[in-house]
């Protein structure tokens, strides 16, 4: 193993510690995401009855707001706001002592942040496999697939949340900036309604962006809604916004570790 | 060649301008305006391998900007620095592995973990062996009473603790080049000494330091030469030595007298000397040039003709030189 990906693995650990050291946080993701499931289950239930919407029936829906449970589990639990505060109270300056990338170490924290979430999400999917049965992957390959999709949300996630991040050395706040990504990740993903709810030119509009490979993506995947084919698209649009979004974020730290001014002390 | 050399180093940062009030926020917001000013302000500094340097000034005079400008934090605005023959902003990464950093007022620390998983991790950034790492751990625990709090959350230690960890922390790769910029803040007496008593065997160990600080015990225990600075640029550099020889020119002996003292008397009594009105009726100070009398001379004449109850005798300290340096009243 190389040095630096030795300090990656050491970064991830120390991460993903951190995060347990706030047990209450796990309980909490529970409740409101295993709470926010609910709802839309009961929602789409009353909605759905035994007729489809856009191609989505009961059966699949089940699937897809699970699918939407732990995409958003992934992304909302992970460590933003660590990151953000670091550049506003000036322990960027630390960090910058550091021999380390510093996307690099920022990408390591916040994946290992994410693999926190992991209890949650099990114990979210568990609750919910028992609760509504839902159906199983299309096929094998489509859940292989789904699995793939969801990998690749690591570093997706990374490369939105990083960039937003990063605005903070222009803007000095992350609340606002959290906020509108948040917003936009729920609508454009397909997490509050399935993008195929939406008319068309939403819908153009929301594969022009990087959200749907959240929600939509890993369900349509596992629902079979497109071909092997369609997926492995649908996989590498999700990989080349992944890379696309960290050397995006490699451009703009240049620019933004120019404007660091930490002030006294 | 130094170690470490600085150039017409300058920092222009810009402030919003606002004015006070909820109509200067409404202002501000419509029609943005900006000042500049200048940090640090033209500097030219050149550290030896080995040196222990002070770097001393008021609040806000640059200090701590300089500090960030050298460690590669900042990028200048004009000028240039190299530490061991790099840029440090360019070549971040291969500057931070030979270069220690401490900011009293910033830990870095992992704030929710363990010391030790704090120290751990850096030790996989830096890619300190196991050995080396025992044994500076060790060494760090021998001086610094480490492992009292090794496993301890660092959100629980004291400041004192914290900057402990912090200073190991900062030392734990054996860099070549330290810089600690307020290593003493809010810290007890018995930290300070301790503190400052590592400092001292790593300055004799030959490591390269550049220390901030407000403390004046700390820069006198620990350095040997001292950069003042002021209003971001360089007003002294020098050894500490030479600073107070070349400054410290007068004595002070305090007078008390068996009687209320009379200052306009007394002075044409010994026209040689300053002679001023104590904080008691019955004493009175009296300032002499040192270079042209000795403190016996003074005693022996002051106490044959006036035969004073009691006195006591003062010499400027440093920190009285620096102040002075501060309000301008000093110049190289």
């Amino acid at each position: 193993m190389s040095h630096a990906h030795a300090v990656d693995r050491a970064l991830v650990v120390v991460s993903f510690k951190r995060r347990l050291a706030y047990k209450s946080q796990w309980a909490l993701g529970l409740a409101l995401g295993g709470g926010s499931m609910l709802i839309a289950m009961a929602m789409w239930h009353n909605l759905l009855g035994s007729g489809t919407l856009a191609g989505y029936d009961w059966d699949s829906m089940r699937a897809y707001t699970i699918i939407g449970f732990v995409a958003a589990t992934m992304v909302f639990g992970a460590a933003d706001f660590q990151m953000a505060d670091r550049i506003l109270d000036g322990h960027i300056a630390v960090d910058l002592t550091k021999p380390v990338d510093f996307q690099r170490a920022r990408a390591a924290e916040y994946i290992g942040s994410m693999i926190s979430t992991a209890p949650t999400a099990v114990a979210g999917v568990l609750g919910a496999w028992l609760l509504f049965d839902p159906p199983g992957p299309a096929t094998p390959l489509a859940g292989a697939l789904t699995a793939v999709s969801f990998a690749l949300v690591f570093p997706l996630a990374f490369g939105i949340t990083y960039l937003s991040v990063l605005v903070c050395f222009w803007t000095k706040r992350y609340l606002g900036v959290m906020w509108l990504r948040e917003a936009l990740l729920s609508f454009f993903s397909g997490l509050m309604i399935p993008l195929a709810f939406m008319p068309g030119w939403l819908q153009t509009l929301a594969w022009a962006l990087p959200f749907p490979h959240f929600t939509t993506t890993p369900a349509v995947i596992y629902l079979g809604r497109v071909d092997t084919a369609g997926a492995l698209g649908l996989i590498a649009a999700e990989a080349a916004w992944a890379v696309g979004l960290w050397f995006l974020g490699r451009l703009v730290f240049r620019h933004a570790v120019k404007k660091v001014t930490v002030h006294g002390g | 060649m130094p170690i470490l050399e600085a150039r017409s180093l300058t920092k222009n940062f810009r402030r919003p301008d606002k004015a006070s009030g909820f109509k200067g926020a409404v202002t501000h917001l419509m029609q943005r305006k900006y000042k500049n000013y200048t940090a640090v302000n033209g500097i030219d500094l050149s550290i030896e391998a080995g040196e222990s340097v002070a770097y001393v000034g008021p609040n806000g005079a640059g200090k701590s900007t300089t500090v960030k400008l050298l460690t590669g934090i900042l990028k200048p605005s004009e000028g240039t620095v190299r530490v061991m023959g790099r840029d440090p902003h360019a070549e971040r990464i291969a500057n931070a592995h030979d270069i220690g950093v401490l900011f009293g007022q910033r830990t870095q620390l992992w704030w929710d973990l363990p010391v030790e998983e704090s120290l751990k991790l850096l030790k996989h950034m830096y890619g300190v062996s196991d050995a080396d790492y025992r044994a500076r751990i060790a060494r760090f625990d021998a001086l610094l009473d480490l492992g009292e709090f090794m496993p301890a959350l660092a959100r629980t230690l004291s400041l004192g603790q914290r900057m402990r960890a912090d200073l190991a922390c900062a030392l734990i790769h054996d860099p070549k080049m330290v810089y600690l910029d307020e290593p003493t803040i809010g810290l007890d007496i018995s930290v300070k000494d301790r503190l400052r008593a590592f400092l001292r065997e790593m300055a004799d160990d030959g490591t390269t330091l550049l220390l901030t600080s407000h403390d004046l015990a700390d820069i006198e225990e620990v350095c040997e030469r001292i950069v003042v600075i002021d209003k971001g640029a360089i007003a002294y550099d020098g050894p500490i030595r030479q600073l107070k020889a070349h400054y410290i020119t007068t004595k002070t002996v305090h007078l008390f007298l068996e009687g209320p003292a009379d200052v306009p008397v007394l002075a044409e009594k010994f026209p040689d000397y300053d002679w001023a009105a104590g904080e008691a009726p019955s004493e009175v100070v009296v300032t002499y040039e040192s270079n042209r009398f000795t403190t016996a001379e003074v005693l022996g004449s002051l106490t044959s003709r006036l035969a004073p109850r009691d006195l006591s005798l003062s010499e400027p300290s440093i920190e009285d030189v620096i102040r002075r340096l501060y309000a301008g009243e000093l110049t190289e």
